[in-house]
């Protein structure tokens, strides 16, 4: 079975910018996303405002090649780390099908 | 710090001054026994307590979801109803002063909360308006405590309450987020001169646009519409087809009163959380979340016996002129102005204004609007 390396982009934080940045994720290259609600505590967990409606924290996954990993990380890090509480990360993965998150992929 | 509390005790000296014969002072004792010793508050209580003492209620979120959807439903169906038998017998003649009046205070009392905010706390601009978008709204929940209240008390509040109360909902947060945008703004301007980092891009039309088709007010609006529009034209002759609608969604109805039970017992067990956060507001705004809404309130009650509500009447204007929102305010001055801080808006708002209103406030606001000369 043939695997793919790539990177998985996380984004933990505030629902109330998640969907924002799911859009500017696709919008610099990624092909999709998952946007899950979760349960934490942070050091800013005060932050989290919605009483009823929205979950207070979400996940947002990106699956993608490298240097569009590093166009997300760079817009969520400039953009929303100094008044949101939010963290992301980048790790490796080997994907399954792998194939379709690469830029020349028909 | 003391020429703050100065002046605020002169913004608030109306009410003390309401307040001051030790007649009224054991009417109003009467009162909060009244109000504290019924249902509805001691649900709030026990969920308070529970979290103190670290029990084990949950409420699961699917059901205090629900519950609030029926809540914002029947205030506002019961609204539209009672306001199409309103404008059927006196016709607009009633409704329109409140209605103007509301608009007014929505306009006006988030300006006062800024002021007292920016220039007596001395916080930032970013927090001032932030805090005065959850002190211009109001909350539909202790607009439902309040009638609940009034009608105890058997001075039930004018049918058109509901109206007034949606069309408080939009203006003071909307007031509050031009002045935080603009002023901050301006600020962010000078400081991009200096350092070269370029401007945030203002979300604050989104925002607005969220709290305008927000859940509350969508709800709110639309079940008077639908009220309205069935009570009028729907003559009695076709049997009130409406009639079990009615009686599910009826305010003064047991299902209403038994939810709004539950869904305080989940707003206790929520601020009950929020309290460990009182130490970190500071003593100025523990006094804000306190002295603002009297303030509020006898602002509310002076123009509603001025608009010709009756005491109930004045006494639910005056309460919800006086609460503070947590649930359309906070995610618009999120998006609007993610520079201030959320703790003290909404620690202020839910762990210290709705508590204060539920068990202390609507009986101050009560006594107040007789004070006034309100029937």
């Amino acid at each position: 079975m043939q695997l793919y390396p790539l990177k998985l982009v996380t984004v933990v934080g505030e629902s109330i910018v998640m969907h924002d940045i799911a859009m500017q994720g696709l919008k610099l290259g990624s092909s999709g996303y998952t946007l899950a609600e979760v349960i934490g505590e942070g050091a800013r967990s005060a932050r989290n405002v919605s009483l009823t409606g929205e979950a207070k924290t979400m996940k947002l996954e990106f699956i993608v090649s490298m240097d569009v990993a590093e166009k997300i990380l760079l817009h969520v890090s400039r953009d929303y780390f100094e008044h949101y509480a939010i963290i992301a990360w980048m790790s490796d993965v080997q994907v399954v099908r792998g194939q379709q998150y690469y830029p020349d992929h028909k | 710090m003391i020429s703050a509390t100065l002046e605020a005790s002169c913004l608030i000296s109306p009410v003390l001054f309401a307040l001051s014969s030790s007649e009224e002072l054991s009417r109003i004792i009467a009162s909060l026994e009244r109000n504290l010793l019924t249902p509805i508050p001691l649900c709030f209580m026990l969920g308070v307590i529970c979290k103190l003492i670290h029990g084990g209620i949950k409420i699961p979120k699917e059901l205090y979801l629900s519950i609030a959807i029926f809540l914002l439903m029947s205030i506002g169906f019961i609204g539209g109803h009672e306001l199409a038998n309103e404008y059927r017998e006196h016709g607009i003649g009633t409704v329109w002063k409140p209605a103007i009046v509301t608009l007014f205070l929505g306009c006006v009392t988030p300006i006062i909360c800024y002021g007292v905010l920016k220039y007596l706390g001395r916080m930032s601009i970013a927090d001032s308006a932030g805090i005065a978008a959850h002190y211009g709204s109001t909350s539909a929940v202790t607009y439902a405590v309040a009638n609940s209240f009034v009608e105890h008390s058997h001075h039930p509040a004018n049918s058109f309450l509901p109206t007034l109360v949606t069309i408080l909902e939009c203006p003071g947060i909307a007031v509050a987020l031009v002045i935080g945008a603009w002023l901050s703004g301006k600020e962010q301007a000078k400081k991009a001169l200096a350092t070269g980092v370029p401007v945030r891009e203002s979300r604050l039309r989104e925002a607005l646009y969220e709290v305008i088709t927000g859940q509350s007010i969508m709800l709110m609006a639309g079940l008077l519409v639908i009220g309205f529009i069935a009570t009028s034209f729907l003559s009695e002759s076709e049997g009130k087809p409406f009639d079990p609608i009615y009686e599910f969604f009826n305010t003064k109805g047991m299902i209403f009163k038994g939810a709004l039970c539950i869904f305080l017992l989940e707003m206790g067990l929520v601020a009950g959380e929020r309290l460990s956060d009182l130490w970190k507001v500071g003593p100025f705004l523990l006094g804000f979340g306190i002295l603002m809404p009297l303030a509020n309130g006898f602002l509310g009650a002076y123009f509603g016996h001025m608009a010709g509500l009756n005491l109930g009447g004045c006494t639910v204007f005056a309460a919800i002129v006086a609460s503070a929102s947590y649930i359309a305010a906070p995610p618009a001055v999120r998006l609007t102005l993610p520079e201030a801080n959320p703790t003290y808006s909404i620690t202020a708002a839910l762990a210290i204004t709705f508590p204060f209103n539920i068990a202390l406030g609507i009986p101050i606001y009560y006594e107040m609007a007789k004070w006034l000369g309100a029937t």
